[in-house]
């Protein structure tokens, strides 16, 4: 196990490096010039050198690169282009919490459901629940979440007309606010997991030491609980890092309809007024995020299966 | 003495047979197959036979039901569903065919000559793609469409993004082409047969374009066309964060979240777009499945 991690963590300042270096660079090939753009029609020379300098755009590219790096390193994402000399960090820090609370949230409850959905299932193989909860499933991780959002809205809105009780479908604050928003962004990692969840519980209740266990004599509930379902849940250990990835992307869609102010809703606004410091300190912040908790996990999986420290 | 004379190897003539025949037992394959076709003609040939502009806005007919001049009706702008599904539709497959072009170009002829050669090139090869690998999701598809939109769009008009679109889409997915094709090439390169064509006095070209290359191309289809249905989905993603097609240009992402607002008062100017962009998803998935089922390369069971 200890090699494992030792192994991932050698290679976490490459891919880190990897993520502010192409962030870095896509930055510096940016088309046009965001200082005469700032200026508008108020262009003067000595105030073009002034922030020139004061962005740093006067340096050769290593030495911004290097700059980058050690003002990410002390928390300081840069400075927007839109407002000028205000640090990006400022735009976006109140969406940190926001986001990140919301996508644990989802991935707690695309766990909490998904997993013992396809437990179920799995131990019901071929019946009626088994069939009509793996559909459901199967639909939920099909459909985007751009799909799911008008369905639901709509859903929402026939309950509203019949006076029955309905959802708000845009804001953010009172806790009702919650639940569309994260029942979208869990739906696909749901359905996954609860796929990913029966298919590994049937892989696991085929094997020898199931059969022993059971010719034991041991209770069927021994059984599934000690034997195969902690055996079944390495699987899903590690599909927890990518399906954090997923959240990302998902993030983005669900605020920006639902129009939570979470990072993924304060960036594409940035983005429309062309403020593309903040689009990329949303992605090495991300993308760092994803990183992070991928280690996690792996260690995680280290913790849970010790044959992992023989296999690696 | 002719009969005698050393027969020149040929190459017995491929069976393709047995190949059409393991896909057409799959129904639901041939029905998709039909589908694509169909949605294709549509998206091309539909505009020349239903001749309506996809952008010229009706006031006098604004989120339309559907009726005998707006067979879909129209938006909350009075444009016409049904001519802005058909060159969203259009969109969404041409994007997905550049897409898919790149992939192949670039993730799988990579990929095909990094497990082959191995070495620096390997190297070089597996660390870009494990740099592209390190952002999540369409985390680097964003940035890129973000930070170029504009001034492409500005130079190069609708047919730029659209090349753009593509482009920083398949920086998200060439990797996982180059690593899927790598790793069967890993496995082929130490095969007899290879080894046979090498002892035979077979040089590294010809054992790649003859003897590799074959049977690398099944899997290279099917996963390219089950690429597809991420690539569509993510190409909505882009144009409804409004970094993909520009309006008035229609996308179908961008046409349902055009039409949000208006759920409540025409609900079918959402689902439409939805279900054509469902409907191709699900094609284009079926079809792989069946495709993989009948060239059955292994790897990606």
């Amino acid at each position: 196990m200890s090699k494992l991690i030792l192994k991932r963590l050698i290679s976490l300042p490459f891919v880190i490096f990897s993520i502010t270096f192409i962030t870095f660079l896509v930055g510096y090939l940016a088309p046009g010039d965001p200082i005469l753009a700032m200026m508008g029609s108020r262009s003067d020379p000595a105030t073009y050198d002034r922030l020139r300098h004061l962005y740093g755009l006067d340096l050769p590219w290593y030495t911004q690169y290097g700059k980058y790096i050690t003002g990410l390193l002390q928390g300081n994402l840069g400075l927007s282009f839109r407002y000028q000399g205000r640090p990006v960090w400022d735009m976006i820090s109140t969406g940190v919490p926001v986001s990140f609370s919301l996508g644990i949230v989802a991935l707690s409850l695309s766990l909490a459901i998904g997993i013992p959905i396809g437990l179920w299932a799995a131990l019901k193989q071929n019946s009626l629940f088994d069939r009509a909860s793996m559909s459901v499933m199967l639909i939920l991780y099909a459909v985007p979440s751009f799909v799911l959002i008008p369905a639901l809205r709509w859903i929402n809105y026939q309950a509203y007309l019949r006076g029955l009780p309905s959802l708000p479908v845009a804001g953010w604050g009172k806790p009702e606010n919650w639940i569309l928003p994260v029942i979208v962004l869990a739906a696909a990692s749901m359905g996954f997991m609860a796929r990913l969840t029966r298919t590994s519980m049937l892989d696991v209740l085929r094997q020898d030491y199931i059969r022993t266990a059971s010719s034991k004599g041991l209770r069927e509930r021994r059984v599934h609980w000690t034997h195969a379902f902690r055996n079944a849940l390495l699987p899903i250990v590690t599909v927890i890092g990518p399906s954090i990835a997923f959240l990302v992307t998902g993030a983005f869609v669900v605020e920006n309809l639902f129009a939570i102010p979470g990072i993924g809703f304060l960036s594409v606004q940035a983005i429309s007024q062309r403020d593309y410091p903040v689009i990329q300190s949303t992605t090495v912040l991300l993308a760092v995020a994803v990183l992070i908790m991928n280690l996690v996990t792996d260690i995680l999986y280290g913790v849970l299966d010790p044959r992992v420290s023989l296999r690696d | 003495m002719e009969a005698l004379a050393p027969a020149r190897l040929k190459a017995p003539p491929r069976r393709l047979s047995p190949l059409v025949e393991r896909f057409t037992t799959n129904k639901l394959a041939v029905v998709s197959l039909i589908g694509l076709i169909a949605l294709v003609l549509i998206a091309l040939v539909g505009p020349v036979v239903y001749i309506r502009d996809a952008t010229t806005q009706d006031y006098t007919a604004i989120n339309a039901l559907p009726n005998v001049t707006h067979p879909f009706g129209t938006d909350n702008v009075g444009r016409d569903t049904l001519a802005r599904l058909m060159a969203g539709m259009r969109v969404s497959l041409v994007v997905a065919f550049y897409v898919e072009a790149l992939n192949v170009l670039l993730g799988a002829s990579l990929g095909l000559l990094a497990g082959y050669y191995g070495g620096l090139l390997d190297m070089i090869v597996t660390r870009i793609a494990d740099m592209l690998f390190a952002f999540p999701g369409l985390l680097l598809a964003i940035l890129i469409a973000a930070t170029f939109g504009p001034a492409v769009t500005q130079q190069f008009g609708g047919i730029g993004r659209l090349l753009l679109v593509a482009g920083s889409l398949s920086l998200v997915s060439w990797p996982l082409m180059a690593r899927f094709v790598r790793s069967q090439t890993l496995v082929l390169r130490e095969s007899d047969f290879a080894l046979a064509a090498r002892s035979l006095g077979a040089n590294n070209r010809r054992i790649i374009v003859q003897h590799i290359l074959p049977n690398v191309t099944g899997l290279i289809i099917v996963a390219s066309t089950l690429d597809i249905a991420s690539v569509v989905v993510n190409e909505a993603v882009l144009s409804l964060l409004g970094l993909g097609i520009q309006p008035p240009d229609p996308s179908i992402g961008k046409m349902i979240t055009d039409s949000i607002p208006f759920l409540e008062s025409n609900a079918l100017q959402v689902f439409l777009p939805s279900a054509a962009l469902m409907l191709i998803v699900l094609i284009v998935s079926f079809l792989g499945d069946g495709l993989r089922d009948a060239l059955d390369p292994q790897s990606l069971r």
